[in-house]
């Protein structure tokens, strides 16, 4: 007997279990309704029941926390919108009310500062373990592809949101960001003028600002991120190198000395290859990096590991959005001689190249974020090889760790003026 | 306080007067900088090797490694023997006042400063030693030299502390404000390259002569191997230099401009346009590296780093052209000949540190770092121990160009506060000029510093 007819056919010995019996049937049916017209349950097991590699499975726990946190600035937006005004003389006005008057929207207001500021370095992590472990290759190039144009849709939610509040560094960030559109050739100066609807940044370029933060940038995030979504589930999860029959060759390399000469080391016996299973592959490919050796289904294994990243990223947006909450400076103007703008933190690296460049080369300063955005889109059309052990892909690592190095060192010499030193 | 009755020596030792104090002081602390530089590279290449040997599951690592530890352990005593002859007879014994007035300013860096050795000799000598013992255990050992590295970071921090705060002072008595004064973390950016750098041309020099010095094929594979390791440490933390040297100017500029001034368009002048050159050179001899050991295995991507040889030797030449046929800027505009060099002038346009000079700096970085790329992608192909004399004798002669670096630089840091030893604060006449009272960290007394005798 099947264990939900035994349930239905038990002898009920209360009025709670009759009710709560009744209950489980009447959802068993409703579900079953549902089911017949929009097919929902193999929607449900398609989405939870799959495998997903074993091994470093904490590591790619970042692009559902990255999702997550991408839906709290959705319902922490949408409750902004409720109460912030798009106006020049009324933005700021707006919130300063709820520093002092309403603490609900202080820390709302708190959580989606906080929220992008730890969306931002998520995502971060999250490129950069899809770099390390190569997983823009062959054929999920299109998944990274995807995932480039969300990091820049989220770059650009983050500026946006930043000129919003018109307080002295929100109009210093729009006067400087909607300035740089005007280096690009031939057109720049129109750019700059439909952004700012006119010469100077004014109420035009905070309304419009404000449109673009609100509608254009995450009517075309959730559309990209259905995209991303949908190519993850179509050619599975890569995870890392470590769970391929590929990284267990790369331990049996061409040796630099010849092996009489080498001391003895302990090398690991590749694990038997587990059947292949949906969704690998999902196209033909290198047999050695199709497959993981060993897998878990993501629901309930994947998903609970992908909870406890999802909640400690909430809790600390949680923990600042109270604890720190979101600054304002004094309102907006532009007769001050005393004011020093600083920039966000991740627009540090592009500050202090700023900064750097004299100004005969200012223009070509602003080309270099534009080259890495380039070289990110180019990364799995040059990086083709077969290889995906890190170790074993020095060309690529070395340069990229170069590029990360080189942002990290401009952050760090950018930092001072952070804190004002 | 009794005084006690002690014959004195009539005077304290004159070493030829101020000119031949500042030679021999100046002379040690290079000597001490050459060593200390290597032994802070090799403490943190070390173990990075050590992992990445670790990660590869390549034995050539571990043994590169393991040669990196030994140099550690018989290096560290002689860099820390020349400290103690700088700090002990020298600047205590000559310039004490000035010694002194460092002392009470920097007295919690240099309080970190001596821990962090502390730190560094257990680290060195267990990661040393426990080499074999630990062989089973790799993680733990690797902890030993991660230790280590950390130790070194943060000396080479404590003590990048005083040397900025020397070009560019803050509060002195606000230990927070000593710490991060403006050029402390340039600097320590700027070292800890160049320190890694300096490291990987070392090891690539060493097994460059042990490559031609071995017979056996084993031993030329495996140093052949290690150059080309060491190479591409060099050249790869080099390339960040043009970048983190500029902002390490950029900032003096902004908070010392007298010295900034010195070294750009004054006295120091030249000696600049000698990094300059050197760094250039240090780029070339990279990429012919890079080339002639792909042609030796006849491995793809030849003819690219064969035309980024040439591109860098023009760009260097060009980086080099003096901006003015002067000794220094000065001296054009004294003598009036403040035009195009066209119009019967000194002055060279196109040596202009804006846009020309940082286009050069730019253009280094750029050959340098699609040279190292194509490198990689072509060293898959390489036989290792085939290498021929011609590329090893680059190794050797690259070490030697980043010596003179070293050297060059530190000669224009020092000289460029000159005669002040605490840029606008103390003076090498130990002419005390420092406006507030010191507060002595250990005794909190406050007060003047004695007059020297």
């Amino acid at each position: 007997m099947s264990e939900n007819r035994r349930r239905l056919t038990d002898p009920v010995t209360s009025d709670s279990q009759v009710r709560v019996r009744s209950l489980r049937g009447l959802s068993r049916i409703a579900y079953a309704w549902l089911d017949e017209r929009t097919g929902i349950r193999s929607m449900v097991r398609k989405g939870l029941y799959e495998a997903v590699p074993r091994r470093g499975a904490w590591a790619y726990t970042l692009g559902s926390a990255t999702l997550l946190l991408i839906v709290n600035q959705l319902i922490t937006g949408i409750f902004l919108t409720m109460i912030y005004v798009p106006s020049t003389t009324e933005g700021w006005e707006s919130l300063n009310w709820i520093r002092g008057h309403d603490e609900f929207a202080s820390i709302v207001r708190g959580m989606h500062l906080w929220g992008a500021y730890v969306l931002l370095f998520v995502l971060g992590l999250h490129m950069v373990r899809t770099f390390f472990s190569g997983s823009y290759k062959r054929p999920r190039e299109t998944n990274w592809l995807s995932g480039v144009v969300l990091f820049v849709l989220v770059l650009g939610l983050s500026i946006t949101g930043a000129m919003l509040p018109w307080d002295q560094a929100a109009y210093w960030t729009a006067v400087v960001v909607t300035n740089i559109p005007s280096y690009t050739p031939i057109i720049g100066i129109y750019l700059r003028t439909l952004w700012r609807g006119g010469e100077f940044a004014g109420p035009i370029t905070l309304l419009r600002t404000y449109g673009i933060h609100i509608w254009i940038l995450p009517a075309l995030l959730f559309a990209f991120i259905g995209i991303h979504l949908y190519l993850l589930r179509k050619h599975a999860e890569f995870g890392s190198y470590v769970n391929y029959r590929g990284f267990f060759r790369t331990l049996h390399p061409r040796p630099v000395i010849p092996p009489a000469e080498q001391p003895a080391l302990s090398e690991p016996v590749p694990p038997g290859q587990r059947e292949l299973e949906p969704p690998y592959p999902g196209v033909p490919t290198d047999d050695e990096w199709a497959a993981p050796l060993e897998t878990d289904d993501f629901y309930p294994d994947q998903t609970f590991k992908d909870a406890v990243v999802s909640l400690i990223c909430i809790a600390i947006v949680f923990a600042f959005g109270i604890g720190i909450g979101a600054p304002l400076e004094a309102a907006a103007t532009q007769n001050t001689t005393t004011y020093t703008p600083v920039p966000e933190w991740f627009y540090l690296p592009l500050d202090q190249l700023l900064v750097l460049a004299p100004k005969q080369l200012i223009s070509l300063a602003l080309w270099v974020p534009l080259f890495g955005l380039l070289l990110l889109v180019i990364l799995p059309f040059v990086d083709r090889g077969r290889e995906r052990n890190p170790f074993e892909r020095p060309a690529v690592m070395i340069v990229g760790g170069l590029i990360v190095l080189f942002m990290l060192v401009l952050t760090a010499l950018g930092s001072g003026r952070l804190f004002n030193l | 306080m009794v005084d006690l009755a002690i014959q004195l020596p009539p005077h304290s030792p004159e070493f030829g007067g101020l000119l031949g104090q500042r030679i021999a002081i100046g002379s040690s602390f290079e000597a001490h900088i050459l060593i200390a530089g290597l032994v802070s590279g090799a403490s943190q290449l070390g173990p990075i090797t050590e992992w990445v040997g670790y990660m590869r599951r390549r034995p050539e690592y571990d043994r590169l490694a393991h040669g990196i530890a030994r140099f550690l352990v018989y290096y560290f005593s002689i860099g820390a023997a020349i400290a103690i002859l700088v700090i002990t007879a020298l600047l205590t014994g000559l310039w004490g006042s000035v010694w002194a007035i460092i002392n009470r300013v920097g007295f919690w860096p240099f309080f970190i400063e001596a821990w962090t050795f502390f730190l560094m000799v257990v680290g060195s000598y267990l990661w040393y030693y426990t080499w074999d013992l630990l062989r089973d255990y790799k993680g733990l050992h690797m902890a030993f030299g991660g230790l280590l590295a950390v130790a070194s970071f943060v000396q080479v921090m404590m003590i990048d502390v005083i040397a900025s705060y020397m070009l560019t002072p803050s509060q002195p008595n606000n230990p927070l404000r000593v710490f991060l004064n403006p050029t402390e973390y340039p600097l320590q950016i700027h070292r800890t390259v160049a320190n890694l750098a300096y490291m990987g041309f070392a090891v690539a020099a060493f097994a460059g002569f042990r490559y031609l010095r071995s017979k056996d094929a084993a031993k030329r594979a495996f140093f052949d191997w290690a150059g080309s390791y060491g190479m591409i440490w060099g050249i790869g933390m080099t390339l960040m230099q043009p970048i983190v040297g500029y902002s390490y100017a950029k900032e003096i500029q902004l908070h010392a401009y007298g010295a900034w001034y010195k070294m750009m368009q004054g006295t120091l002048s030249s000696e600049f346009l000698g990094q300059i050159f050197l760094l250039g050179l240090m780029f070339l001899a990279g990429s012919y590296y890079f080339w002639r050991r792909l042609h030796a295995s006849n491995a793809p991507n030849q003819g690219l780093l064969g035309l980024l040889t040439v591109l860098l030797a023009v760009t260097t030449v060009f980086a080099t052209l003096p901006a003015h046929l002067a000794f220094t800027y000065n001296q054009v505009l004294a003598s009036g000949k403040d035009r195009p060099f066209w119009e019967g002038g000194w002055v060279n346009p196109f040596a202009a540190m804006i846009p020309y000079k940082v286009g050069a700096l730019i253009a280094y970085s750029v050959f340098a770092i699609a040279g190292l790329y194509w490198y990689l992608r072509g060293q898959r192909e390489v036989v290792w121990g085939t290498a021929r004399a011609v590329e090893q004798w680059v190794l050797i002669a690259s070490v030697f160009m980043v010596a003179a670096m070293i050297v060059l630089m530190g000669f224009i840091r020092e000289n460029s506060r000159y005669p002040d030893v605490i840029a606008g604060q103390v003076q090498l006449s130990h002419q005390q000029v420092l406006s507030q009272q010191l507060i002595s960290p250990v005794t909190g007394l406050s007060g003047t510093l004695p007059p020297p005798p």
